[in-house]
């Protein structure tokens, strides 16, 4: 077939409107470059929110609570979760799981031990224990037990140490100081009052709140409890696989909840990111239609240019299918050429894209997707069967 | 391979064959396979026209022209292409030649064609000694005369396997000695294959032992 090729190469002159091939094998390039840059800079912001390397630990839990309004105040009943909005909350797609957060009814005093001579009226809540991001072994609490596990905000020591301790000149405390000092807890709901051990277990980032172990809350309520104070809840946490979602940010906006607002601003980066890689892959679709178009375009002219001498040696026998081989043999392994330097194009400014994320404590993969290459495939089959389908049209066409 | 011709009658040409005797037009013949067949016809008779409809790259008649049983219009185009790699050879009166190929070329267009070409390029070398073109196998076909271009074509047409080889008036631009020279040679490649073939020419002659001879 080689030597018949060969010969066919003097016959069908390819050559012809050379400068229109050069140009549309640039524009195929182009495209390709633009379309595999765009479902590769997806595929790079999905692993951004969703690969574990970049997850931040608060990202998928988020705490829902009504938005206090002017309106509101004074009207706590106003700000309660009624069960209707709560089984609402737990139907949407987004939420994988949602816990309520219970309130303690009763008064809750702490003082710190010795000498630091501090003392303050606060509060408890306690949410199911599959929300509590430290594990710790003692995060448990059983009737009878004198010592009451806590967990305390971060930002709450964060708040003394930076602002408060300096303000008073007191001195500041670290997480592990926190943990071994044991904390006086008095409980009272006006009749009784108790004293108890705190003891910190933990710093959360999770859910802003003091809180108990859920079995604790449970029986102190029951046993402290005042009647008449808030039995239903007025916060959820929801587990979310995604906070950027741009329906749960509408769903929070529809029903005048709020939760921390840093959690979700990578949603409104993300709808500019998406529209971005939407309008490259857009302008690289449109280029690739166009390279397509004057590809085929290219094969009619040298067809027609090659009327009588195809007639020819379809006359003298030779078979539809040599030429429509020969002559996509002539074609292809350009395509080929233009998606490997395409893709070794992507691989490069994705390596790039790897080493200034990683600088910046983002990790992306150094490689492209898969998905990449699956897209670059798919282009150059794209390519292969237009060029198929027109040599097939217009060989049969010609005689 | 059988060729049939089942009331064959170009249509450009119906009107004026109608008037008289025709041996091929608008008759029911079979040409069996290894005959070899010779049909004269005056000028204007449709000679080329024949040779073209066996060939299958004319089908303005009404009949058929059935091959092993088929009508061309039932073959597919690789079907066809096929038939004409294998079985059916032609030497047009128009020779056909790619001007852009040397004379060599030409004939190792149709030997190669096939992957498994049916001569060796030494064999070629042969036939051109046997036809006296040896010295232009190099040259464009642009240049050769109609006789060395006549030569070649012979040549093309013998390079491949073939059960029936047309040839429409393919001595035209031979001298007797060529002539002599090329009908030998065909003779011989025809005995080897087994093959008929059908040669169309304006008058008698002796260059070969006919089988069979038609009036058109």
């Amino acid at each position: 077939m080689h030597a018949f090729f060969a010969l066919l190469k003097k016959i069908i002159r390819t050559g012809i409107g050379k400068g229109r091939f050069i140009m549309a094998s640039l524009g195929l390039g182009i495209a390709m470059v633009l379309i595999l840059i765009a479902l590769q800079a997806n595929s790079d912001f999905n692993q951004l929110l969703y690969s574990d390397k970049n997850q931040n630990e608060t990202a998928d839990f988020l705490v829902i609570n009504k938005k206090v309004t002017n309106s509101m105040m004074g009207q706590p009943q106003k700000m309660v979760l009624s069960q209707e909005e709560i089984d609402n909350i737990r139907r949407q797609p987004f939420v994988q799981a949602s816990g309520l957060i219970t309130s303690s009814k009763f008064k809750v005093v702490a003082q710190a031990p010795g000498e630091l001579h501090f003392a303050t009226d606060m509060f408890f809540e306690s949410v199911p224990d599959s929300f509590i991001d430290v594990k710790e072994d003692d995060w448990k609490w059983e009737p009878g037990n004198r010592v009451i596990p806590i967990i305390l905000p971060n930002d709450f020591l964060n708040l003394y140490n930076f602002g408060f301790s300096l303000s008073q000149d007191l001195p500041q405390i670290s997480q592990e100081t926190v943990k071994a000092l044991p904390l006086q807890i008095v409980i009272s709901n006006g009749l009784i009052s108790e004293t108890y051990t705190g003891h910190i277990v933990g710093f959360s980032d999770r859910i802003s709140s003091f809180l108990v172990p859920a079995s604790f809350m449970d029986w102190a309520n029951e046993k402290y409890g005042v009647a008449g104070t808030a039995t239903t809840a007025s916060r959820i946490v929801i587990k979310t696989a995604d906070p950027s979602n741009p329906a749960l940010v509408k769903f929070l906006n529809d029903n005048g909840y709020t939760t921390n607002q840093d959690k979700l601003k990578f949603s409104k980066t993300r709808v500019i990111v998406q529209t971005i890689v939407s309008v490259i892959g857009f302008f690289g679709l449109v280029l690739l239609f166009f390279a397509l178009l004057v590809f085929s375009m290219f094969i009619q002219l040298i067809i027609a240019s090659c009327k009588k001498e195809i007639q020819l040696l379809v006359t003298l026998g030779t078979a539809p299918k040599q030429l429509q081989r020969y002559l996509l043999k002539q074609f292809i392994p350009l395509y080929i050429v233009i998606g490997v330097v395409s893709l070794l194009i992507v691989v490069v400014l994705q390596y790039q894209a790897h080493v200034v994320l990683a600088k910046h404590d983002m990790a992306v993969s150094p490689l492209p997707a898969a998905w990449t290459f699956a897209g670059a495939a798919v282009v150059i089959s794209l390519v292969y069967i237009v060029n198929l389908v027109t040599v097939r049209k217009y060989i049969l066409q010609d005689q | 391979m059988q060729i049939q011709l089942d009331q064959l009658l170009p249509v450009p040409l119906k009107d004026k064959i109608l008037q008289r005797k025709s041996g091929i037009w608008n008759e029911n013949i079979v040409f069996n396979p290894g005959s070899f067949v010779k049909i004269k016809a005056p000028s204007g008779t449709g000679k080329t026209t024949l040779v073209h409809y066996l060939y299958n790259i004319r089908n303005d008649y009404t009949g058929k022209v059935l091959v092993n049983g088929k009508p061309w219009s039932d073959y597919g185009r690789n079907e066809i292409a096929l038939l004409r790699q294998q079985q059916l050879s032609v030497i047009f009166q128009d020779l056909r030649l790619f001007e852009q190929l040397t004379a060599l070329e030409n004939i190792e267009l149709k030997r190669v064609m096939i992957p498994q070409p049916y001569c060796t390029p030494e064999r070629v070398q042969e036939m051109a000694a046997r036809l006296n073109v040896t010295h232009v196998l190099h040259q464009s076909s642009k240049t050769l005369s109609y006789g060395e271009r006549q030569r070649i074509a012979i040549i093309r047409a013998l390079v491949q396997p073939f059960e029936w080889l047309l040839m429409d008036e393919p001595f035209s631009h031979l001298d007797e000695e060529n002539t002599r020279r090329a009908a030998a040679l065909i003779a011989e490649e025809c005995s080897a294959r087994k093959a008929g073939f059908i040669l169309t020419d304006l008058d008698d002659d002796q260059h070969f032992a006919y089988n069979v001879l038609y009036q058109l």
